[in-house]
């Protein structure tokens, strides 16, 4: 997912010049944004990374250049949201240009929109990415033929190394509008020129597209057209009469602007077969075959997640920064400095139990970083090698039974690192069905990085405890999504998903990938975290905090546990991983039996989410489903942890 | 074998509304690994269905080979790999290459 960063001011001058990098999904489109603007944008292998418009800004020969990067789109006639969005910022009448980034080696699959795009009568410039890729593989096109037949530049670039990056800054801040706008032949294009010249708007390329979309069953635009053309009813039983349907007529469109692309293509692309890597190909069966398939994502949970996340970053990192960094190093220097605070109420609130460096600076530089770091590298690996999209088709049949579809793969895992962020990018889910049962999933059964990191380094002394704690997550995950696939109204979900290639990581941008997640991370936390310390350390002070903490302890003592578990629960309130963080001391004094203990972790992880998950729900799904899901979760919450705490009482050996 | 659009046994292509020259076709959920076939009616129950078809590169003419059915079907074309679910592929109307 991609953060948008400065907006861009509005207002325009004749040495501004505008560039939208528009194509289909993971063809480069952010990484040639980096190389540009200088500024990050998250960059994986696989598609739908971005789901916002990037803005940047920099300046070039004395000239301000403004570049919008949009999220990727098959084709101007849109699925899901996110197209629309990204069509929007493409089409629209801004004087810009257009820059259609294709990748290299799969030129017959994007020509298609190159036409379309070229329809609007804007400058476009075409930028042939991946280009290295395409030449391993034997498949470099002629950009000089290319472009010549277009009409337009056509530059080969490889944006992870900067090849190229100049020269398409070049010929794009030169380009201009083209000659030939590659109209469709002659079947379509008097249906609409009739609808263009009925609006009067014959000088506005993005109408006449409009209208095309209008004619294949675009909502939007048919409703632009309808209110602009007074004669769209009989141009649309014109179309129906011959292509039965919109649909009849976006197939015929389609197939005749492939046409034209693979005429143009004629001797641009090499002969000869594909020259397929002989190893990926091997790695790729494996990695998609359910008999090995899932040991291999065994293997990876294994690995990356129980040993990496749970053992170095929650175990090892998180004890080295507590006992050492903390513990003997910053509680003494903090001690020395604020006794020297005359007033003893200032003085609890710098370094009280609830001060802002015991509490604040403490879980959340001490016990959530190192997980959270862990955790966003080990996910930036699997990004960035393309085996999430394999792991989304492995795993489509069993989403579909909880009412998703594999495409949700990708939230789903990234919320194993944080729940908000992935909240955010439930957005790629097709239909507002998929989008609110991942959200009430993710709410309720995906415990984030801090939460997982610390729950297992509690639980890992007794690993009955992990594995109970484990399967009754996987219960309520497939029960909960069940019952909501059964009772939410809507189609069920289709999956389809175009496979890029394996690729090998590279250490670079898995690097700053990282970083970047982590900053914004950390951003959206520490303030959290110091406000909630500030409002502890005045609950504490005005006696609020016992009172609350006391009307939660009938509640905590239903479900099995003692008084002082009550406190991490109302943490938990402030931020999932707080919670978490409150329970990791709770264990460290020694005051949980394994049966508290395990109800206490299923607990705290089904329990609401965090403040920043919840504004985020908000904003993504509306007040209604956020509070639906906030009600949802507590009540499970308390209901099966308390269940959990009753069988596992009466089990030997755990109470 | 019966022409799928209009039930009739396959004599000749005189007459027909389709106008294609090629009758015997089949659901490209039908085939097995290893197949090739090309694309020659899109089926769908949906407008958004056959969206997702044009946006995976599935468009009448285009050829294409089966690589796997099972979790969900895996085709190459256009040098490009893609994927897409038993339902989804049901739609896609195809000739056996000979």
């Amino acid at each position: 997912m991609s953060t948008a960063v400065r907006p861009a001011p509005q207002e325009k001058s004749a040495s501004l010049a505008r560039l939208v990098l528009v194509g289909a999904p993971n063809v480069g489109k952010s990484a040639l944004f980096g190389r540009l603007t200088g500024i990050y944008a998250v960059v994986s292998n696989y598609p739908g990374t971005s789901v916002e418009i990037m803005r940047g800004r920099f300046a070039s020969g004395g000239r301000d250049v403004d570049v919008i990067d949009t999220p990727g789109m098959y084709a101007l006639l849109s699925i899901s949201e996110e197209e629309r969005v990204a069509r929007r910022a493409a089409v629209n009448d801004e004087p810009q240009t257009i820059v259609h980034v294709v990748e290299a080696a799969h030129l017959e699959r994007s020509l298609p929109m190159t036409l379309q795009l070229l329809s609007l009568g804007r400058p476009v410039v075409v930028a042939c990415n991946l280009l290295d890729e395409a030449r391993r593989e034997r498949r470099a096109p002629d950009l000089a033929m290319l472009s010549e037949r277009l009409g337009v530049p056509v530059v080969g670039t490889v944006a992870t190394t900067g090849e190229g990056v100049e020269a398409l800054l070049a010929a794009a801040l030169a380009a201009e509008v083209p000659v030939d706008g590659w109209s469709l032949p002659e079947p379509f294009s008097p249906l609409v020129t009739q609808l263009v010249q009925a609006a009067g708007t014959e000088g506005r390329g993005g109408f006449r597209l409009a209208a095309e979309l209008a004619l294949s069953g675009d909502e939007a635009s048919e409703r632009e057209v309808r209110a602009a053309s007074p004669c769209w009813s009989e141009v649309a039983a014109a179309r129906d009469q011959r292509w039965t349907s919109a649909e009849g007529f976006a197939v015929a469109v389609a197939t005749a602007r492939r046409r034209m692309a693979l005429a143009l293509l004629d001797g641009v692309l090499p002969g000869g077969g594909d020259v397929a890597d002989g190893g990926a190909r091997m790695l790729d069966r494996l990695a998609l075959s359910p008999w090995t398939g899932i040991p291999i994502v065994a293997l990876v949970l294994y690995f990356g997640f129980y040993k990496f996340v749970g053992g170095f970053g929650a175990q090892t990192a998180v004890d080295w920064l507590d006992h050492v960094v903390f513990t003997r190093w910053v509680a003494p220097i903090a001690g020395a400095a604020t006794a020297l605070i005359p007033w003893s109420a200032a003085r609890d609130l710098v370094n009280g139990p609830y001060g802002l460096i015991n509490l604040g600076l403490r879980y959340a530089f001490a016990i959530v970083l190192p997980i959270v770091t862990a955790f966003f590298l080990v996910f930036a690996l699997l990004e960035d090698s393309g085996y999430l999209p394999r792991l989304a088709l492995l795993l489509d049949r069993a989403l579909k039974k909880v009412g998703l579809s594999g495409r949700a793969v990708i939230p789903l895992v990234l919320g194993f690192g944080c729940n908000t962020m992935a909240t955010l990018v439930t957005r790629t889910l097709e239909t507002r069905r998929e989008r609110v049962i991942a959200t009430l999933l993710l709410a309720l059964a995906i415990p984030c990085s801090a939460q997982l990191g610390v729950v297992l380094g509690i639980l890992s002394a007794w690993p009955g405890a992990v594995v109970v704690w484990g399967l009754v997550l996987v219960l309520v995950f497939l029960t909960v999504g069940r019952l909501a696939a059964l009772f939410l109204p809507g189609a069920p979900p289709s999956f389809y998903l175009e496979l890029p290639r394996l690729r090998a990581p590279r250490l670079g941008n898995v690097l700053r990938k990282t970083g970047a997640r982590v900053r914004w991370y950390f951003a959206e936390i520490l303030p959290l975290f110091l406000l909630a310390s500030v409002l502890l350390w005045a609950g504490d002070l005005t006696g609020v905090l016992q009172w609350a903490t006391a009307a939660l302890v009938p509640l905590v003592r239903l479900i099995g546990l003692p008084a002082q578990a009550a406190p991490a629960f109302l943490y938990g309130f402030f931020r999932r991983d707080f919670g978490a963080a409150g329970l990791y001391d709770l264990a460290h004094r020694g005051l949980l039996t394994p049966a508290a203990l395990t109800t206490a972790a299923v607990t705290i992880t089904l329990f609401v989410p965090c403040i920043a998950q919840f504004l985020v729900m908000r904003k993504e799904r509306g007040l209604k489903v956020a509070v639906g899901v906030l009600v949802a979760a507590t009540t499970i919450a308390f209901t099966v942890g308390g269940l959990v705490g009753w069988l596992l009482r009466s089990v030997g050996g755990w109470a | 074998m019966k022409c799928t659009m209009c039930g009739a046994v396959p004599t000749g292509c005189e007459g027909c509304p389709i106008g294609s020259s090629i009758f015997v076709s089949q659901s490209l959920a039908a085939l097995v690994p290893g197949q090739r076939a090309t694309v020659r009616r899109l089926a769908a129950g949906s407008p958004a269905d056959l969206r997702k078809l044009l946006a995976l590169g599935l468009l009448p003419g285009v050829e294409l080979e089966v690589q796997r059915r099972w979790p969900a079907v895996v085709l190459k074309l256009d040098c490009a790999t893609v994927a897409l679910d038993a339902a989804l592929a049901g739609a896609v109307i195809v000739a056996l290459a000979a």
